[in-house]
């Protein structure tokens, strides 16, 4: 499931694309967790089968209870003990665990489950009036997509989200995280456009050759947004531990350095100009530019300039009449 | 005819006609209806409102969309009616800003508006709208750009395609010396006063509906609905259609819609494919074109056409809409560090201007456009190219 760490407390490596910024720092482990989880607001975790993400997720979680505020989960895919594994027992205590895996109709009536469903859940959570940062995490948004309408779920995000930008408080924005699993391959592009348009980071893991990557986009409001490719791998005890990439992934970005290619190499016309092809060109005058000589030249037909001469051919039956038909004209 | 719009009165003739009739006397067209004092009576009905003008085309009221290059470029002909605006821009960075523009100029001109979102609080987005640029401060810096933009290459005359040289150019500057459209600074916020002593109405969704969980199958979304409800309210209670004459001066009403179309909404157009309520949102436009055309309103809305699933949609939508703008910005695409678009940030692309009481529409010369955001304007160019433009 996770590679091996490589090498552990080892430098990572910004590999970016250019519209991100330049950061050259390494060794770090924390920055990338610190960085996703800074902006608030909906995070969308974008996983596949070959690179799962519920592992990210829950170092994302393990960073998140450690730093002190609430966390909050809806699980609904896996068990609570499935979930639960792996983090310690101080972890486990501030976890605040919704469990919709075990009984997600709430058939079994036994008055423990909360009305409404996970939906009911996240809309309970909207009205919380405790103060302090929360996070609620998601396990996962392709379970809630398959059972309940995609506006409404996206409605519900939102109302969480933008529960902390309350002009009247005092808190700052960021102080509601949304941390969302998503299963790309399980939906048609239209729901992941919808929910990947509300988010404000948005994690796609990938990876090649054993190592895990994250490709990172996070969009701040009104500015533009910014991309970042991370390679990284998770300890068992779910603390992440940056690495630098495979060696063949720095060719896939393209070296700004490089010359354009030149496209006049292989041609087999020529295209360039010597210098004195270049002055008989200038001299050469056009038969369309109207230069003061031509205008002479017209208006004074030379010597040499023989008038123009009309040769005409009478036919047999045209009339040549060489008088004047206007002489009769009295005006 | 001419719509409604125009004349309170609801006079046979038209606008035009009424000018020109009280101009020269010697036709015999009598005009029906009060003569109110003056002599072009039908003239100074429309031009008292403030910060719009009449078209001599087909007596129809412009208003500016606060771009003046925009304004331009769909022939200033954007009349008091409906204007639509796509929104393509992936990481909605730019088409907010047009939005913006739009509601400015109705602050600076002292029409009522009316802010529709479903994502973002209206008093938050009228915090954020651009500040003008004063006269004496715009010329100054309209040159300033104007003269770090020139390169030495553009004062060449040209030797051999001569004729291209009178080909029209995009003209930055004020294009008349009346003040139609004016200049924004997009990196300054718009002052408190200005907000303070204009009208405005808001309309954010997740206030209006109680709870997000109720869905009813009605074939008008919910949300649309109540927004629908809401901009009749306006229309009807301020008089924008009419209604009440005496009571006040005319003024135009400016609504702005933002995000049309999203899940936030409550409509599932970008969700699916084959949607439940698929005619909803043009219902929406249809019922809310019919509200636009028999009051002084016009009308901005941005939709992310890039996410809707079915492209019969984006077609049937634009049909519905006087004019359609895209937006395409090129961050996150491999346009951006392609050298032939370095100087831009994104392309424009006109696709319907309105045709309204013509049988064709007056399109502009130039189709290849480009914008960028230089530090405070947001400029509209024709976009140069290379000659040989071999892509690596």
């Amino acid at each position: 499931m996770n590679a091996p760490p490589l090498s552990p407390g080892g430098g990572g490596q910004w590999a970016l694309t250019p519209s991100g910024g330049a950061r050259g720092e390494t060794g770090h482990k924390s920055e990338m967790l610190d960085s996703l989880l800074g902006l608030g607001g909906l995070m969308l975790l974008r996983d596949s089968v070959e690179w799962e993400g519920r592992s990210l997720l829950k170092a994302l979680i393990k960073k998140c209870a450690l730093s002190g505020g609430q966390v909050h989960i809806l699980g609904c895919e896996v068990s609570e003990e499935e979930f639960r594994e792996g983090f310690d027992s101080d972890i486990n205590n501030r976890l605040v665990y919704r469990d919709f895996f075990r009984d997600p109709l709430n058939w079994s009536k036994t008055g423990e489950a909360l009305p409404g469903g996970p939906l009911g859940a996240l809309t309970a959570m909207c009205k919380r009036t405790d103060p302090g940062p929360v996070t609620i995490a998601v396990d996962s948004l392709s379970w809630l997509l398959l059972h309940l309408p995609c506006t409404t779920l996206c409605q519900t995000l939102h109302a969480l989200s933008r529960q902390d930008s309350c002009p009247g408080d005092s808190f700052p924005v960021g102080q509601v995280r949304v941390l969302g699993l998503l299963h790309e391959e399980l939906h048609s592009p239209g729901p992941v456009g919808a929910l990947s348009s509300l988010a404000q980071t948005e994690v796609t893991l990938g990876g090649t050759m054993g190592q895990a990557s994250a490709h990172i986009l996070c969009r701040r409001p009104r500015q533009r947004p910014t991309h970042q490719t991370q390679w990284f791998c998770i300890l068992p005890d779910f603390s992440l531990d940056l690495q630098e990439g495979p060696p063949v992934e720095s060719q896939a970005h393209p070296d700004p350095h490089t010359p354009p290619v030149d496209p006049m190499t292989h041609l087999t016309f020529n295209l360039h100009l010597s210098k004195k092809e270049r002055e008989a060109r200038d001299n050469l005058t056009l038969p369309f530019q109207f230069s003061s000589e031509k205008q002479q030249a017209l208006l004074r037909p030379g010597l040499g300039q023989a008038t123009s001469h009309i040769f005409y051919e009478p036919d047999a039956y045209d009339d040549l009449d060489q008088e004047d038909p206007d002489d009769d004209l009295d005006i | 005819m001419a719509a409604a719009a125009t004349c309170g009165t609801g006079a046979g003739s038209t606008a035009s006609m009424a000018s020109e009739a009280s101009k020269s006397n010697v036709t015999s067209f009598q005009r029906r209806g009060p003569r109110a004092s003056g002599t072009d009576s039908g003239g100074t009905r429309l031009v008292s409102i403030a910060g719009t003008r009449p078209s001599v085309r087909n007596g129809q009221l412009l208003v500016s969309t606060g771009l003046p290059a925009l304004d331009q470029l769909l022939g200033r002909i954007l009349t008091v009616i409906f204007f639509f605006f796509t929104e393509e821009d992936k990481y909605n960075i730019y088409s907010p800003l047009l939005f913006k523009y739009f509601l400015a100029e109705g602050i600076i001109s002292g029409h009522t508006l009316l802010i529709a979102s479903a994502k973002e609080d209206p008093a938050d987005i009228l915090q954020e709208l651009p500040a003008p640029l004063l006269d004496d401060n715009c010329k100054k810096e309209l040159d300033k750009d104007v003269y770090n933009h020139k390169t030495p290459e553009s004062n060449v005359k040209m030797k051999i395609a001569w004729r291209y040289q009178l080909s029209p150019k995009m003209e930055i500057g004020p294009v008349s010396p009346s003040r139609f459209g004016h200049y924004y600074d997009a990196s300054k916020r718009i002052p408190q006063e200005l907000i303070e002593a204009s009208k405005w109405h808001g309309f954010f969704l997740p206030e209006k509906i109680s709870s997000p969980l109720k869905v009813e199958p009605c074939s008008l979304t919910h949300g649309y609905l109540k927004l629908l409800q809401f901009i009749q309210n306006i229309i009807y209670e301020e008089g924008f259609d009419g209604s009440n004459p005496q009571k006040k001066q005319k003024n135009i009403l400016r609504i702005g819609i933002q995000n049309l179309g999203s899940p936030l909404w409550g409509d599932d157009v970008c969700c699916t494919e084959t949607c439940d309520n698929s005619h909803s949102l043009t219902k929406f436009l249809y019922l809310l074109r019919g509200l636009l055309r028999t009051s002084l309103s016009a009308c901005i809305i941005t939709m992310p056409t890039h996410l809707i699933q079915n492209k019969a949609i984006i077609a049937r939508v634009t049909n519905l809409s006087d004019t359609v703008v895209g937006l395409e910005s090129f961050i996150g695409s491999e346009r951006e560090t392609n050298p032939l678009y370095k100087d831009y940030h994104g392309l424009i692309h006109i696709r319907q201007i309105p045709r309204l009481n013509n049988l064709i529409c007056d399109e502009s010369d130039v189709k290849d456009l480009a914008f960028k955001l230089k530090r405070k304007l947001f400029t509209i160019e024709v976009r140069e190219f290379l000659c040989f433009s071999l892509q690596s």
